[in-house]
């Protein structure tokens, strides 16, 4: 990797804000504090579906608390996710609501002077229903005609449409001819799969502190992964510009997509303070927080054909969405799901149909990978089923099948397809299967006693961004500003977000490497709205590979500058393309030179020079769209031990092997890949958000205890976990680079439950795969070891 | 009421409900805001606080129950070399993501350091209850492991 002459890329380096953040030092939203300032509180629905007669604030009033109710809120539908185009968004959220469709829902808030007479003035509204209504928990109920309405009228972009059968939307795509696709196949498979409803459990539950301006504008500080379109929803909400409402970006504490949307609690907060004419912090408890988030529920039905020789002749996929109760665009995840399969293997003909359907549940939003985890699980269960079948080397129908480089990836959805340019899968696969002793690995039926081990494989990817040569359902682009000082030092302005995975360093970095500027000379400059260009959110594992090359381009700008600028001051240099510029070593600054001459001069002189002569800042703003969104891989071979007396499962080795083209920082990418892996882990086996089916309520109080992430006792001791990084280069990624964020969790939860399979035999098609199942599966096979 | 404790070194008085926890002093009345507020409920570890020298979740003492007792937060250990070293090896191994689980592990950390209780490495694992939802563990294992005994897990 160092090969490439990288002085700062490719290389471990401590990241900037690992010492404030050790010491405590770092903000986040709750921490903040302003005078005056006042504490909300959000008055939740006891029912799962309802409708509210009153609301009786009288005796919060008289509490002297500030007090809102849907009256004071303008009626109009929203969508608190803008990354779709307006025309494919779908709007039926209110920001207070009379008829809560789950429990939770916010129907009320109050704000006063500190947070225990804010929650004693919640508790004093009064709430009266007019009626209360069976919640409707299961998808496909839901769709059954007789079923009630979840919604009768929601907008389509600017457009009222009607719900039939309780379907949020629809997406149906087909590709040559399945039939007769399925008539040459020697062998077909059809599979059930049904997901858990997983919460995100970032460690930092959301908060919002409002606060009026003169002139009658908003400072909004919140736990966001996109200020611009936290903004822009404030400024449409409430009908104020934009360039009144100036959204803040504050370190967050972890997100997994959480909050690609604006939070319910912001819109309430600025209610609140334009109500009070004050600052208003709300900060969610962690029961309040699993009321505002989930993940989706996935119901799939798959269906593929294979020829004797490995190769597939068509598959049908069925897509059934479990959408709770209002829409956070699950359209496009209709998209996603659909390119995420497509973009796994050559089917040859091809047919979809997805259908997101409203239940009575907390609404579903993207969780890291955003359908991939759970489509990539089901593909990888059935092409291992399929290889076994047809006796080829589970390793070896992979590299027959996948989609690779020079074919087509739409990982992000049918109107964002961009050619493969850089592929690591091969490589990956070949050495993962060395590391982990692949061969030895024996069958199920050979394996006998308590305790079992297995090895299993899977393979997949996530995308980098949701660009791509032509504009489609999807908004993708970026901006920056980068700002030269006059000591040489930079201010580097970026909307875009970092979540904890060290995004904003890999940019430093890239900037660093681009001018040959130590990073410790570039500040991230704190950004608001109101002085960065529009960036869509951090999301689709998009923050290297689209802001990095944004600051990238910038550095170049900023670069044919300074060597204009030293042409002037050199005065014996021909052009600006004689130069070159770079850290010298022996004196310890940044230099522009001339090569094989000695004649050069430091940045920091060039810098000073322009400012004592009045010749201005050398300064770039670039706003950048990527046209190709490529597919980082990734590649899990795992193995697992499973105690088949009591049915829990351990993790013995791991190899995770990732292709992010040149790795920025090799240190984030193994943390990618660990913290993937160990979400993965929850995923396969505790992680679900149960309803209570007859009141709607999630089950165990929303206790983390009862939710059950892994621990520091559930995951691999270091030593056995291998990273392997594949030696690619991504042309359109800045400097070679590409995302990693997703694409570290998306195959894990396949390659486990294959090793579990490799164990003990048996496959599981619902997750999470709890000790119970595991135990029961082996008992109804026979197995009664006591 | 008056309660009186040292925080870090330093005697405090502070006036509290009698139902007020010491998370929400710590926050809100004395301003230590390296002490995160994740659950309230004892379960993830973010507000660990160190209770004469036992690290323990803050959101699940009253305020009043610490009275004359000695509590440490991160703010209080940046001159103790064990601590200084437990800092340097996060920063070198990269166990640091968004930061917000990080000075509660440190302190739990630097507890079962300073009481010798870390032999190996599934040592660390079971002493270590705080959640980190980033990390997968792998990184703060090791650069905890690192400081008990100066070589990496690795």
């Amino acid at each position: 990797m160092s090969q490439l002459g990288f002085r700062f890329l490719a290389r471990r380096t401590p990241r900037k804000d690992a010492e404030p953040k050790v010491r405590g030092l770092v903000k986040y939203t709750n921490d903040l504090e302003y005078p005056g300032m006042l504490i909300g509180r959000i008055v939740r629905s006891p029912y799962a579906f309802a409708d509210v007669k009153k609301i009786d604030v009288s005796e919060a009033v008289r509490m002297g608390a500030v007090v809102i109710t849907p009256d004071d809120i303008p009626q109009k539908p929203f969508n608190p996710r803008l990354v779709s185009v307006d025309e494919v968004t779908f709007k039926d959220t209110y920001v207070l609501t009379y008829k809560p469709r789950y429990l939770g829902e916010p129907v009320a808030a109050v704000a006063a002077s500190s947070e225990e007479l804010a929650q004693r003035a919640a508790e004093a509204i009064r709430l009266e229903f007019e009626r209360v209504y069976k919640p409707i928990l299961d998808p496909f109920e839901a769709m059954s005609p007789s079923a009630p309405r979840i919604h009768e009228r929601i907008m389509k972009g600017d457009k009222w449409i009607d719900v039939e059968n309780n379907i949020a939307a629809r997406l149906d795509y087909e590709e040559g001819d399945v039939e007769r696709g399925f008539s040459e196949a020697d062998y077909v498979l059809e599979r059930g799969f049904k997901t858990g409803k997983r919460y995100h459990m970032q460690l930092e539950p959301k908060a919002v502190l409002c606060v009026p301006e003169p002139g009658g504008k908003l400072t909004i500080y919140t736990t966001t992964q996109s200020i611009h379109n936290t903004r822009i929803l404030i400024s449409q909400l409430f009908n104020i510009p934009e360039s009144r409402v100036n959204v803040v970006k504050v370190p967050i504490g972890g997100s997994f997509g959480s909050s690609i949307q604006t939070n319910y609690l912001v819109p309430i907060a600025v209610a609140l303070c334009l109500k009070a004419g004050k600052p208003v912090k709300i900060a969610y408890t962690r029961e309040e927080d699993m009321l505002d988030h989930s993940n989706f529920v996935f119901h799939f039905k798959i269906k593929m054909g294979a020829r004797r020789d490995g190769s597939f002749t068509a598959a049908e996929f069925t897509n059934i969405l479990d959408v709770g109760a209002h829409q956070v665009q699950p359209y496009p995840l209709l998209g996603t799901s659909l390119g995420w399969f497509v973009s796994m293997y050559k089917w040859r003909n091809l047919r979809y149909r997805g259908i997101a359907v409203y239940t009575n549940k907390v609404p579903g939003c993207a969780l890291r990978g955003y359908g991939a985890p759970e489509v990539q699980w089901a593909v990888e269960t059935m092409v291992d089923e399929i290889a076994e079948a047809l006796g080829i080397d589970p390793i070896e129908i992979r590299l027959k099948n996948y989609v690779g480089r020079g074919d087509i990836f739409w990982g992000q959805g049918p109107t964002v397809r961009s050619v493969i340019k850089s592929d690591g899968v091969p490589e990956l696969l070949l050495k993962g299967k060395e590391l982990i002793n692949w061969d030895k690995r024996g069958r199920p039926g050979e394996k006998k006693g308590r305790y079992r081990r297995g090895i299993g494989v899977a393979r997949g990817f996530h995308t980098s961004g949701a660009g791509g040569p032509i504009s489609g359902e999807v908004i993708d682009y970026t901006g920056c500003i980068l700002k030269l000082n006059e000591d040489g030092s930079l201010d580097y302005l970026t909307a875009l977000q970092d979540h904890g995975g060290g995004t904003l360093d890999a940019h430093v970095k890239i900037i660093a490497e681009e001018l040959g500027v130590p990073p410790d000379l570039i500040n991230l400059a704190s950004a608001s709205t109101e002085n960065t260009p529009y960036d869509v959110c951090t999301h689709a594992s998009r923050g290297t590979f689209v802001g990095g090359e944004c600051a990238r381009r910038a550095a170049q700008i900023l670069k044919q500058k300074i060597f204009e600028t030293a042409v002037r001051i050199l005065g014996r240099v021909v052009n600006p393309e004689a130069l070159r510029i770079g850290y010298d070593e022996k004196l310890g600054e940044t230099v522009v030179y001339v090569e094989g001459s000695d004649l050069k001069i430091t940045l920091r002189e060039i810098t000073r020079t322009a400012w004592q002569r009045n010749w201005g800042t050398l300064v770039a703003a670039v706003t950048y769209r990527a046209t190709s969104a490529p597919p980082s891989f990734t590649v899990y071979y795992v193995e697992v031990e499973v105690d088949t007396w009591t049915g829990k499962i351990r993790p013995v080795r791991v190899v995770a092997g990732a292709d992010v083209g040149i790795p920025v920082n090799p240190d984030m990418v193994e943390g990618q890949l660990h913290g993937g892996f160990a979400m993965a882990w929850g995923m396969a086996f505790s992680e679900d958000t149960k309803y209570d089916p007859s009141t709607g309520e999630i089950m165990g109080r929303m206790l983390i205890t009862d939710y059950k992430i892994p621990t520091a006792q559930d995951v691999l001791p270091p030593e056995e976990f291998k990273v392997l990084i594949a030696n690619t280069y991504e042309p359109s990624g800045p400097f070679g680079a590409k995302g990693l964020g997703e694409a570290a969790m998306n195959p894990a939860v396949g390659a486990i439950l294959n090793a579990v399979y490799n164990a003990i035999g048996v496959r599981f098609y619902e997750l999470p795969v709890t000790p119970d199942k595991v135990v029961k599966a082996l008992r109804e096979r026979g197995e009664t070891p006591w | 009421m008056r309660v009186e404790f040292i925080l870090n070194g330093r005697r405090v008085a502070v006036d509290v409900e009698p139902s007020e926890t010491l998370l929400n002093t710590l926050r809100f009345k004395l301003r230590v805001k390296s002490v995160k507020r994740g659950c309230e409920r004892g379960e993830c570890g973010s507000c660990t606080i160190l209770l004469d020298g036992q690290p323990v979740t803050s959101c699940m003492l009253l305020t009043l129950q610490v009275e004359g007792r000695e509590v440490t937060t991160v703010e209080g250990l940046e001159k103790d070399d064990l601590f200084r070293r437990l800092v340097e090896y996060f920063i070198e191994e990269g166990a640091i993501q968004c930061g917000f689980c990080t000075p509660g592990i440190l302190l739990t950390a630097w507890a079962g350091l300073k009481q010798g209780r870390f032999k190996s490495v599934d040592d660390v694992r079971e002493y270590v209850a705080n959640l980190c939802r980033c990390t997968g563990y792998v990184k703060i294992i090791n650069a905890i492991y690192k400081a008990a005994t100066g070589v990496a897990g690795r």
